[in-house]
This record gives C-alpha cells, structure tokens and sequence, in this order.
C-alpha cells in the first residue's frame, strides 16, 4: 500500500517525457487510411482532418499524398462533366460573370506556381492552456505546386467598382450537419490580397487534376494566409463593400486579440481582430524525432516559411538554445513557397539531445520559444519545436 | 523510435494525458494510389463508426454523444480541455456558427456538466494556474 502511494507519488513527479516513454506504442495516433494519401495523422475523422508529421514534409515540393487534409464540412457530389462546374463573380463589380470551368481555363493565362498552404490552426497544439479546436503540431502545412489563373485577372474582368474592398468565398461543401443551401465556412481577405498576383483560382496540384479531398474541380489557392481562405470546391466570390461576415469572419473564428488576454479566459469577441498573414515558422524534416544515430554528425534538414514575408535566417541548437548555429537557407522557388534549410551539427558526444531550429523573417519577427498571444480558437502558435534524438556512439 | 512530436509538445508544457498517444516514429510510409476506375466514392473520406463507449464514462454521456455526434465524430471533443466557460462558450459556437439544432435548457446543462468534468484543461506548464482566471 505504502509502495503503492509512493509510486503514484512519484509518477506525478517524473517528467512528461519519462511518462510518454512509457507509454504503449499501440497508442498511437491513428493513421489515416485513403486511396490515394500517405498515412497521415488523423485529427479527426468526421469532418475529417489529418496533418503530416514533420519528417513527412521533407520533400521540396509536398507531393499530393502528403498534404495536409482541413474539411470543415462534408465532401460535396461531383457532377459528371466536371468543365461544366459554374463559379460566379458578383457584389462590387461592374460586370458580374457566371464562368464555366472549362472557359476559365482557356480565357486566362495559366500559371504554376508553388504556393504555402497552411491551416490558420497550424501549431494550436503548443497553446498551453489548451485552445479549442483540432489539435494540430506543424503538420497542418505543405508546399505543393498548383495551376491556375489569377483572380486579380477574373476581378479585372468582371470590373472592381471603388467600393469593392473585400472578398467573400464560397465552396459547394454540404455542413456537417448536411445542409447545402447554407455555406459550411464563408471567409473572405482584403481586395489588395485578392489582387496579388500568387492569389489563385486552381485546377490543378502537382500537374494534375484537383482530387475531391483537395477541393476538386476547383478552389481558390491565397498563400501565406490562413488556409480557410484558399475556399475548395469554389462557386462563387462575393466582392464586398466592406469586411466580409459570412461563417467563419465573427466571434472567435480565425480572429486574434486586438490586446492581449489571459490564457483560458473566454475573451470577448468585440476586442478581435481577423487572422490575415500567418506567422514565422520552422520545422525539422530530417532527422525524424526520436531518430537513433550511428554517430554524431547530423545532416539536418527542414522547411521554414513566414506568411507574406521571406524567411531571412534559421539557426539551429542542440543545448535548449544556450548557444546557435546558422543554417543555410536556400531562396524560395518564388514567392508565398517555403525555403529549404540545412545545417551540419556536430554532437559533442553520444546520448540524448534536442534539437531546435529557429526562423526569423525578412521583417525581423522570430519564433518565440512558447505559444504567445493565447487566443480561445487557438490561431498563431508557432514557437520553436525540438526534434529528440539519441546518439549511440 | 520512441514518442515523437506532439508528445514533445505536450511535455514541455508538463502535460500527458492518459489517453493521449505516444506514437508510431513518423517514417516515410508508400502511398496507396487510387483506383483508376471511377467510383461515385472516389476520393471520398474513409467511414468512420463512433460509439457511446468511445466516451468516459459519466453523467451526461449519452445526451452529450448524441448531441454532437450528430454532426462530428468523438475524436474532436476527445481532444479538448476546456473549462466549463469555455465549453459553454463552444456550445454557442456550434449553434451560431455551425446550426446545431436547439438543445433544451436542462440537456444543455447537462452536456456542459458532463464535458467539462470528462474534458477539463490538462495541459500544465508556464500557462497553467494563471492568477487571473477564476
């Protein structure tokens, strides 16, 4: 009985990291398990959500398996001729167009261009405390190639009136509840991002057709900011005279304090902003976590993207950020793309390290080593996050 | 291989849950590739099948799984920790933004009862016991 208490005693006190150790493997996270996707981390399976594990983003461009999976409502029918699929432009323009896929694609220049998808949750996990929503590490990210034309060209098309200041998306997703006549998310971004020449309406990911789970035939593609923008299954835009209201632009969905609040509080939804740009973020690709090396040298690699900026400079640490390394970043393969890092770490001897890296942008913003700016939802988490490995030698 | 990622997030804020997973080392895993043949199913999420008992045990269970499985699966409230603000809070959410159906005053009660007791914060660390929360 003594021995008993003592032991629970004792297990209070251990670390987490001796706890998880001890943990069965079988518990696991669950796998995702569909036709054409790599086995990727489920979230949540209804509506279903899965990121990819870090060591999974290590190619320069994430091939469609890998990519990261966000619904927030049910996968719509595909009709039979998918060219035929409609996607209207209305509100603020002087010529409201009703466009076929099909002509979108021949009236528009086509371009391709590898573009940062990234869930506007990305990183929620690290919150402490807990933020409501998917719990998400950095695999809520990938950094395909996708074709398309640009919106500015179709809003340039259709004729932006001076009030036009804002876009409201829309996508043929039926809720979860199953509705179709209501939208499941309704989100829109200021005129000047829809304008922005990486902004797309895009048909295809990685040189092929869109699949159903990507957003099939067709969806809006807005790197750099929170991935509810970038609408799958488009059929409309909504050109507004002022912020945009549908569901997903109120109370504490995709918003931000406009101050600061205490973490776990409620909050109050008059003092939020709207998430726009997404933060400096860094992630480890190789080695995996909890990697076993043959030696001491580790050729480290990774990915590192900053929202509306490039990143600048990634150091590395393997003693808790005591003392950094720089690593060496490659350009992005053009802009709103993550850029390739890479270091050489000596390990001082074998045993048990953590390594970090650390990104900072262009406009000089690094990543925090905790979670800041708690929000109730969760948005903006980007701290430094350490891969464990063990030296044998 | 041991823990990985999301675990390490857990640990260094000081928290692990029970049931939360130490998982499989996140390793290059071959793609299954689709079906060339069209299916009216093709490229459809995988089926899921929730039940009552995927759920704590407790006071509440069956109205609360009932309640919100009706649109999402268990998993999603499984990976919560909330307080009873912040969940009731969410229930409005649900309403507002994403039409739950109108729940009766007491059933409402009584699924916040019930989650926040099952799914309370567990995450502890620089962010936990904060003087200013209640």
């Amino acid at each position: 009985m003594l021995k008993g208490t003592a032991f629970v005693a004792a297990s209070a006190a251990l670390p987490a990291a001796a706890l998880a150790q001890s943990a069965p493997a079988s518990k696991g996270p669950k796998l995702l398990e569909m036709d054409g996707k790599a086995k990727l981390h489920v979230l949540g399976d209804r509506p279903l959500v899965a990121e990819t594990p870090a060591a999974l983003l290590d190619d320069d461009v994430t091939p469609t398996e890998k990519l990261f999976v966000r619904n927030n409502g049910q996968f719509p029918e595909m009709p039979a001729d998918l060219k035929a699929w409609k996607i209207k432009i209305d509100g603020e323009v002087n010529t409201p167009l009703e466009i076929s896929l099909g002509d979108l694609m021949a009236k528009y220049e086509n371009v391709t261009l590898q573009l940062m998808l990234e869930c506007g949750g990305n990183g929620r996990s690290f919150f402490t405390p807990e933020a409501r929503g998917n719990q998400w590490t950095n695999g809520g990210a990938g950094c395909p190639q996708w074709t398309g034309v640009r919106l500015a060209d179709v809003l340039k098309a259709a004729g932006l009136k001076s009030s036009a200041v804002y876009t409201g998306h829309y996508g043929a997703d039926p809720t979860l509840a199953g509705e179709t006549d209501k939208p499941t998310l309704s989100r829109g971004m200021r005129i000047d991002k829809a304008m922005d020449p990486h902004t797309l309406i895009a048909f295809k990911l990685n040189g092929k057709d869109l699949p159903l789970a990507h957003g099939a035939p067709v969806r809006l593609i807005v790197p750099g900011w929170a991935g509810s923008l970038s609408t799958k299954w488009l059929t409309r835009i909504w050109v507004r005279d002022k912020e945009h209201d549908g569901p997903g632009m109120g109370g504490f969905s995709y918003r931000t304090p406009k101050k600061p609040i205490v973490p776990g509080s409620k909050g109050d939804d008059k003092d939020m902003a709207v998430l726009e740009a997404m933060p400096v973020r860094s992630v480890i690709t190789s080695p995996a976590d909890g990697s076993k090396l043959s030696g001491r040298k580790i050729e480290l690699r990774g990915h590192a993207w900053a929202g509306d900026h490039e990143v600048k400079t990634v150091e590395v640490s393997i003693d808790h950020g005591t003392t950094w390394k720089p690593a060496k970043v490659n350009p992005p393969a053009n802009k709103f793309a993550w850029q390739r890092f890479t270091a050489t770490v000596d390990l001082p001897s074998g045993g048990y390290y953590e390594v970090w890296s650390r990104a900072t942008d262009a406009a000089g913003k690094t990543q925090p080593f905790a979670a800041t700016n708690w929000n109730p939802q969760g948005y903006g988490a980007n701290p430094v996050t350490p891969v464990r490995v063990l030296a044998e030698a | 291989m041991g823990a990985t990622f999301l675990l390490l997030a857990f640990d260094r804020a000081g928290h692990l849950r029970g049931k939360q997973p130490a998982w499989t080392p996140a390793i290059a895993v071959a793609p299954r590739v689709a079906d060339a043949k069209p299916s009216p199913d093709a490229g459809k999420p995988p089926p899921h099948n929730d039940k009552v008992e995927d759920m704590p045990e407790g006071k509440g269970r069956e109205v609360t799984f009932y309640t919100c499985t009706a649109c999402h699966g268990v998993a999603l409230i499984k990976a919560q920790g909330l307080t009873r603000d912040l969940w009731d809070n969410t229930f409005d959410t649900m309403l507002e933004k994403h039409r739950m159906p109108p729940v009766k005053a007491d059933e409402r009660a009584e699924i916040l009862d019930y989650l926040a007791e099952q799914f309370p914060p567990r995450r502890k660390g620089r962010g936990a016991g904060n003087p200013f929360l209640k």
